[in-house]
């Protein structure tokens, strides 16, 4: 009691444009919007809409964040959720059923993420390269399960399947409550547990982790473990969603995935990748390009707001960084 | 003949700090002279003017080979015929030979601009075998082994496309040499005299002053004390001039003898890094410290000790043999390590300080699968507090402190697990006086409360200061121990640099 009172006189108000910078600017994109398009934007639709397109991205980010936090970059997730695409499709096309074929689909993400290990923490590759190479492996894996060919799953045929990523609860599909959950659990996982401190303190200085007693190999291994099973994780809500499989399913979500992760370290937390960060990222991004798009912007609109986003966010932020130090 | 180098009243001061008062000396060409003194004596100073990257003083001249130096201008220096070769040598390990000679004299091209290899490695191989040394010029030098990159080094020294050399000076050239591979350079160096270049090389080692140098000069806070032939000079006479004072008999048996408690570490026969053979043990509430020479296996000791590096051999802590390359096995049993290089080995640096002490145990505050950031927090100003850590603010990050703080906070970290056995390596480098008098204090205070502590650290003072037994590194080796009132600073420099004359079987 007495600590607050003394200590209240002494607090500045803090409106957290270091933290929340992100917050404010996604306000201030909702509301040019609303009264530049208030016809075509503030419609619900729009919104189930940036929730429920950006269900599988936020998905596949949240998954990454663990190796980026240990400092390690896992290029394969786009890989992971096209392998996983069309191995789900492949398996329910051929009547193995929905167990087998979603199954199959996570032991795959685990697999992928020990291979990942491999490379990166037995073999030593630098965690760039080595999952860039894995990512052409993955690619062509994706290829010989399909045949090369896309695989389009009937919406009649297979309805249980279906209602697992479109079913709507509230209004929202269910792709939306998937990735709310996940994100709670990554968040506490990051925040809570001896597991995330030792993902940021490997990320930090990995020999002074090592010194300090952390089983920095085994770590990193997990992370991958992770990554990669989340993003398999996401192929199956793909797939549910989409109901197609090609071998090229997740080569859009590799750069907006990282963009997110590394536009989500200049929010909330800043400095360090984080769960509440990302999701910040991935809305306003997806608002952003939304709303451009609702404007009459052409397509490319989403590529080139999502790299000038990235830019512009993480330059601010390192240099603030500079002034503070 | 003309006087190779010539130093007239060479001064320089920094602040208030004389530096170098006067120093004048003289080098013939085809001589070898050993520059020597401790820590902060001149040395580098007097190299650093040479070599134009210092201004002196009004007063001080330098001629070099009878032509005058214009001073504070590294391409005078170079011009007029003197060469640097630094300790850290200044190759780049994943080039060959020929590029990295190439890299501070230029390459040759031909007229349309292309670089003529076979020239290049005609000449890089010329300038190899004149210094007596046949190498494969296409491997990367970071493959070859340290007096061949030394070679490689001074062959580039040497082989400057301008004047031709006048004076070869030289940083050190065989701290990080084992013996075999010393004895090459020693031969290296003698060579390059007999074509009348004059060697200047500085040194702390007297192996090498005895071995190699025909003349010596010695220099002792900024002041030129001696320079004379090494020949009839004695290994005590030129501590002597180094220390500036006769050194104290230490043959006292050590007067006042503590109690300890049972063993806690024993060392058998251990090897690794530098260190070759290493038997040692520590017991309860003693307080060990390392000296030794970079080179010596000092360096090694604190991380073979405690797991952080490969070895062979046997480490036993309370009986029990401890695993290599298990740091969290050796947090369980109860040994703490604060490295040296608190940047590279220690800290985290944009993470908070509680961050950086918890990480030996985050789960201590763990209750119901969730972290608790309340009684962390408290538990971390706790021993900020203990360890008068300022500010003492537990989310402040790591890089918002002063040196010293940063080094408490790690302390902080090892302190708070209790351990039986603490290892400290360089426990105050880069620290102020007032961070290392705690330290110090906190260090007696572990031992006091049950603690052995090994302290490996090569300053002096500081283990007069704190320790009850000091043992001695060379060679990888303990060479020495020296108890109770033997230890003095002075005796421990003696022992580190003592030759190995009676060279222990």
């Amino acid at each position: 009691m007495s600590e607050a009172e003394t200590a209240a006189p002494r607090r500045r108000i803090n409106l957290g444009f270091d933290k929340y910078s992100g917050l404010y600017v996604w306000a201030l994109l909702i509301l040019i919007f609303s009264l530049w398009i208030p016809d075509l934007f503030l419609q619900g639709s729009t919104f189930k809409q940036v929730l429920s397109f950006q269900a599988i991205s936020a998905i596949v980010a949240l998954g990454l964040i663990l190796p980026v936090a240990a400092g390690a970059f896992d290029l394969t997730i786009a890989g992971a959720l096209t392998v996983s695409v069309c191995w789900t499709a492949w398996a329910l096309a051929n009547h193995y059923g929905v167990v087998v074929a979603a199954g199959g689909a996570l032991l795959i993400g685990v697999l992928i993420g020990l291979a990942n290990s491999l490379v990166v923490v037995k073999l030593q590759v630098n965690s760039f390269i080595g999952t860039l190479g894995m990512s052409s492996i993955l690619v062509a894996i994706a290829y010989m399960i399909t045949n090369s060919q896309q695989i389009v799953l009937s919406t009649q045929g297979y309805a249980p399947f279906f209602e697992f990523a479109r079913e709507e609860i509230l209004g929202l599909p269910r792709s939306v409550y998937y990735a709310a959950v996940l994100a709670v659990i990554f968040w506490w996982v990051l925040e809570y547990t001896p597991f995330g401190r030792y993902l940021y303190a490997i990320g930090g200085n990995p020999i002074a982790a090592r010194l300090a007693g952390v089983r920095v190999g085994r770590i990193t291994m997990i992370a991958f473990i992770i990554s990669a099973t989340t993003a398999s994780f996401g192929g199956i809500v793909y797939l549910s969603t989409i109901g197609t499989a090609t071998p090229d399913s997740g080569s859009g979500y590799l750069l907006p995935v990282f963009s997110a992760v590394f536009l989500g370290a200049t929010q909330i937390r800043p400095g360090r990748v984080n769960v509440l960060g990302t999701l910040v990222a991935i809305f306003l991004l997806a608002t952003g390009v939304t709303g451009l798009q609702l404007a009459g912007a052409p397509g490319y609109v989403t590529e080139l707001f999502n790299g000038l986003a990235l830019i512009v966010a993480v330059a601010l932020a390192s240099r603030t960084a500079n002034k503070r130090s | 003949m003309t006087t190779a180098l010539t130093v007239r009243n060479a001064t320089k001061i920094f602040g208030a700090q004389v530096a170098l008062d006067h120093v004048s000396i003289d080098v013939e060409p085809g001589e070898v002279r050993a520059l020597v003194g401790q820590n902060g004596c001149g040395k580098s100073t007097l190299i650093k003017i040479l070599a134009g990257f210092h201004a002196p003083e009004s007063g001080t001249e330098v001629t070099v080979g009878g032509e005058k130096l214009a001073l504070e201008d590294p391409v005078s220096s170079e011009a007029i015929g003197l060469r640097f070769v630094h300790q850290d040598l200044g190759l780049v390990p994943n080039l060959d030979a020929v590029d990295n000679m190439a890299l501070g004299n230029g390459y040759l091209t031909n007229k349309s601009r292309s670089i003529r290899w076979r020239k290049e490695r005609a000449n890089a191989r010329e300038a190899l075998a004149n210094l007596g040394y046949d190498i494969d010029i296409s491997l990367p030098v970071g493959s070859l082994q340290m007096s061949e990159r030394t070679a490689v080094a001074i062959a580039r020294a040497m082989s400057g496309r301008g004047t031709p050399p006048k004076m070869l000076i030289l940083d050190e050239p065989t701290a990080n040499l084992p013996d075999a591979e010393a004895q090459r350079l020693y031969a290296l160096v003698d060579r390059v005299a007999k074509t009348g270049v004059a060697v200047l090389f500085v040194s702390h080692h007297f192996d090498e002053v005895f071995e190699m140098a025909q003349s010596v000069t010695v220099l002792r806070d900024g002041k030129h004390i001696i320079t004379r032939e090494v020949e009839g000079l004695t290994e005590e006479q030129l501590i002597e001039h180094v220390v500036g004072r006769k050194l104290e008999e230490h043959n006292k048996r050590g007067a006042e003898a503590r109690e300890h408690g049972p063993e806690v570490l024993k060392v058998n026969h251990v090897s690794g890094g530098s260190v070759a053979d290493l038997n040692m043990e520590v017991h309860r509430g003693e307080v060990v410290g390392v000296a030794g020479i970079t080179g010596s296996g000092r360096e090694a000791v604190a991380a073979l000790v405690f797991g952080g590096m490969a070895r062979h051999g046997e480490v036993m802590v309370d009986e029990r043999e401890l695993p290599q390359n298990r740091p969290d096995i050796s947090i369980e049993r109860k040994v703490a390590l604060v490295p040296a290089e608190r940047h590279a080995n220690a800290s985290i640096m944009e993470q908070t300080l509680r961050e950086n002490i918890t990480i030996v145990d985050p789960g201590r505050h763990m209750t119901a699968g969730v972290l608790r950031r309340r009684p962390e927090r408290a538990d971390v100003k706790e021993w900020l507090g203990k360890l008068t850590v300022k500010p003492g603010e537990t989310e402040y990050t790591m890089m918002q402190l002063s040196g010293g703080n940063q080094q408490k906070v790690i302390l902080a970290r090892w302190l708070r697990q209790e351990p039986s056995l603490l290892v400290l390596d360089e426990p105050t480098q880069g620290v102020d006086v007032g961070a290392k008098a705690d330290i110090h204090r906190l260090v007696e205070e572990a031992a006091a409360q049950g603690a052995a502590v090994l302290v490996c650290s090569t300053d002096h003072e500081e283990l007069v200061r704190v320790c009850d037994r000091v043992l001695i590194m060379r060679k990888g080796k303990v060479a020495d121990t020296l108890r109770g009132e033997q230890i003095t600073a002075d005796s421990i420099t003696a022992a580190t640099i003592g030759r190995d004359t009676a060279e222990a079987s």
